[in-house]
């Protein structure tokens, strides 16, 4: 922006402003929707009251679902970063007969529907004879999650010089202390990205989880649901936690990350 | 040196991927203690010899013998031996001493005596001791051209290997590490296999070097037997700019070239049946025709041509000449050089003894 004029900064600027207002003016909606007395929201908000919070926290339905998107999301985020690690090394890293259909094959759960998907995966689990609940909605969200991971992950690989393993083994290492001590300390960084957006990307997930956690209930599963019957500003203070909750990961996450990155 | 046994040898070794023969039996003996540089044109073969020899490929047939042992397929953290990489392949994660030591903490050396070894060989690659802490990501090219080294060397190896280490740096600094690397094999008696596709660097360093074509070794020899009596043209022309004419034997046993229209003294020994081929001058072989070297009477070998332009070299003086549809490189040292403007007419000439001559 250095050589702009100061009229086109300033323009620039307005800008840059109105599209985050646009952007992020429906959060604050629903951080107000939720704070009103009134069960349906009008706007302007005649009372504010903080009873809805106060029932969200008290209530037992949104507590599970809390749990249950938790234990997914940790799951998905665990497994996910396990399988993705070698396949990962096996997409960028090594050369092998099939290296190719792999990379290709690796990338189609991204460019489907997630709704086809998930109906997909429901039929699936059906005549497998394997009942819906939410360790069905791990496996589901895995599908959709391990490729993404799996190029996170990829990208850092790409990134070293693949001679430091062979120099590594050149200098007596064993396999083991190869992975050990070089591996995964230069994949660091890209798995703990990937385990992050793992995480992230399975707490927001609806549409897997809706096919597939039969009874069990994940946050966004129980916010469609009041959707649809039964709303209550608890909706919108729910998805606001959710958002939060989120926010609060993914700082936490980044963090960490810059702390990696310099350690290197 | 020649009494000593070898500590390497190879033995018809091979290399093919699919139809292609990357190393197409090469037999070699290293002498223990020497630097032996295998030099060649990218593509050559090289650079596969060199992982075969480390042990990070095994050889499609023929034999890795190190101290009479058969090693083909003894897997490179097993081998007694160490390369530095073209890359160096230093671990971008650690600093300058947990690189350095790596090797000592593989074999299971406790952290107090891995230091002192770490110490020691930093201090051998000419590296201050206040470079261990630093991470190596933060050391200058010619820093860590040293670190590789000291890694290389705190292994211990019997033969450290080189895969073209120095190719990506700038000439002085290049200059400056050939000569260490050659001090530092000094100093320490280990035996050094260098790969490049620098024939200088080759002459500067070895003690013997092994001319690669085309996955077999064309000429194994010191570097002042490959640069007077190379075996063939492909071996000449390796070694730096040259002359070459298309000449063919007449039946008064001069060569003449067609080219020119000119005939020449053959050097003595001609190839065995030899009819066409090529003769072939060094620039610095070449002189102008003056009143010094016609005093007795008109040279041997003359061409006539035109002085097209010229290339100071600092100490020398390089000319190119044109003659025919042919041009000549010329070189004078720059003391012995008389002041000529580009365009003048010039007869170039060189003793019949200095020049060679290749069947083709």
């Amino acid at each position: 922006m250095g050589n702009l004029s100061p009229l086109a900064r300033r323009l620039l600027s307005s800008y840059i402003g109105v599209i985050l207002v646009i952007m992020y003016v429906p959060i604050v909606t629903v951080g107000l929707a939720s704070i009103s007395k009134s069960r349906f929201f009008i706007f302007p908000i005649r009372k504010t009251s903080t009873k809805w919070y106060e029932q969200t926290w008290s209530s037992l339905q949104i507590q599970d679902s809390f749990i249950t998107s938790l234990s997914v999301a940790a799951c998905v985020a665990l497994i996910s970063v396990i399988l993705a690690f070698f396949g990962a090394l096996a997409y960028a890293r090594y050369d092998w007969r099939g290296r190719s259909l792999f990379q290709q094959i690796l990338l189609i759960p991204i460019f489907f529907p997630q709704a086809v998907l998930g109906l997909a995966l429901q039929l699936w689990f059906n005549s497998l004879g394997i009942n819906m609940s939410w360790e069905a909605t791990v496996f589901a969200q895995m599908v959709w999650i391990v490729p993404i991971v799996t190029l996170i992950i990829a990208i850092q690989a790409f990134g070293y010089d693949a001679a430091v393993e062979e120099a590594a083994f050149d200098l007596g290492a064993s396999r083991w202390m190869i992975f050990r001590t070089i591996t995964l300390p230069l994949l660091g960084p890209g798995v703990f990205a990937g385990f992050l957006f793992a995480i992230l990307l399975s707490w927001g997930n609806f549409p897997l989880a809706y096919f597939t956690s039969g009874a069990d209930v994940t946050t966004p599963e129980w916010l469609y649901g009041k959707m649809i019957g039964g709303y209550t500003p608890m909706v919108p203070a729910v998805g606001l936690i959710t958002v939060l909750l989120g926010g609060i990961i993914l700082a936490v996450g980044l963090k960490i990350n810059g702390m990696l990155q310099r350690e290197q | 040196m020649a009494s000593a046994p070898p500590i390497l040898q190879l033995k018809d070794v091979k290399k093919s991927f699919g139809s292609l023969n990357a190393v197409d039996g090469v037999t070699l003996d290293i002498v223990e203690g020497e630097l032996f540089t295998i030099v060649g044109p990218s593509g050559s073969g090289k650079t596969t010899l060199i992982r075969m020899l480390v042990g990070m490929d095994k050889p499609t047939s023929g034999d890795i013998l190190l101290r009479g042992k058969r090693i083909n397929d003894v897997p490179a953290n097993q081998r007694p031996t160490c390369m530095v990489f073209q890359s160096l392949a230093l671990f971008p994660h650690m600093t300058v001493g947990e690189n350095v030591e790596y090797s000592a903490k593989c074999k299971g050396i406790p952290k107090k005596q891995r230091k002192e070894i770490g110490t020691r060989y930093l201090k051998l690659a000419h590296m201050p001791q206040s470079y261990y802490d630093k991470p190596v990501k933060k050391c200058s090219g010619g820093e860590r051209q040293r670190v590789a080294l000291a890694r290389a060397l705190a292994f211990e190896p019997e033969i450290l290997f080189f895969d073209e280490p120095l190719s990506a740096i700038d000439y002085r600094l290049r200059k400056t590490l050939e000569k260490e690397l050659k001090d530092i094999q000094r100093e320490t008696g280990k035996t050094f296999v260098y790969i490049t596709h620098s024939l200088e660097e080759a002459m500067v360093m070895s003690d013997r070097i092994g001319v690669m074509r085309d996955g077999k070794l064309a000429q194994i020899g010191s570097p002042s037997t490959i640069y007077t009596k190379p075996q063939d043209r492909f071996v000449t022309e390796f070694m730096g700019e040259v002359n070459t004419i298309p000449v063919s034997l007449a039946d008064d046993g001069r060569l003449v070239s067609a080219e020119l229209s000119a005939s020449f003294t053959p050097p003595d020994a001609l190839p065995g049946g030899f009819t066409s081929g090529v003769l072939i001058v060094r620039p610095e072989d070449m002189s102008f025709v003056n009143s010094a070297n016609s005093a007795n009477g008109a040279p041997e070998n003359q061409v006539e041509g035109e002085l097209f332009n010229e290339y100071l070299l600092g100490s020398r003086i390089q000319y190119q000449v044109r003659s025919a549809e042919m041009t000549f490189l010329i070189e004078e040292l720059r003391a012995d050089a008389v002041t000529r403007a580009l365009g003048d007419k010039v007869t170039l000439t060189w003793r019949a003894s200095d020049s060679m001559v290749f069947a083709e």
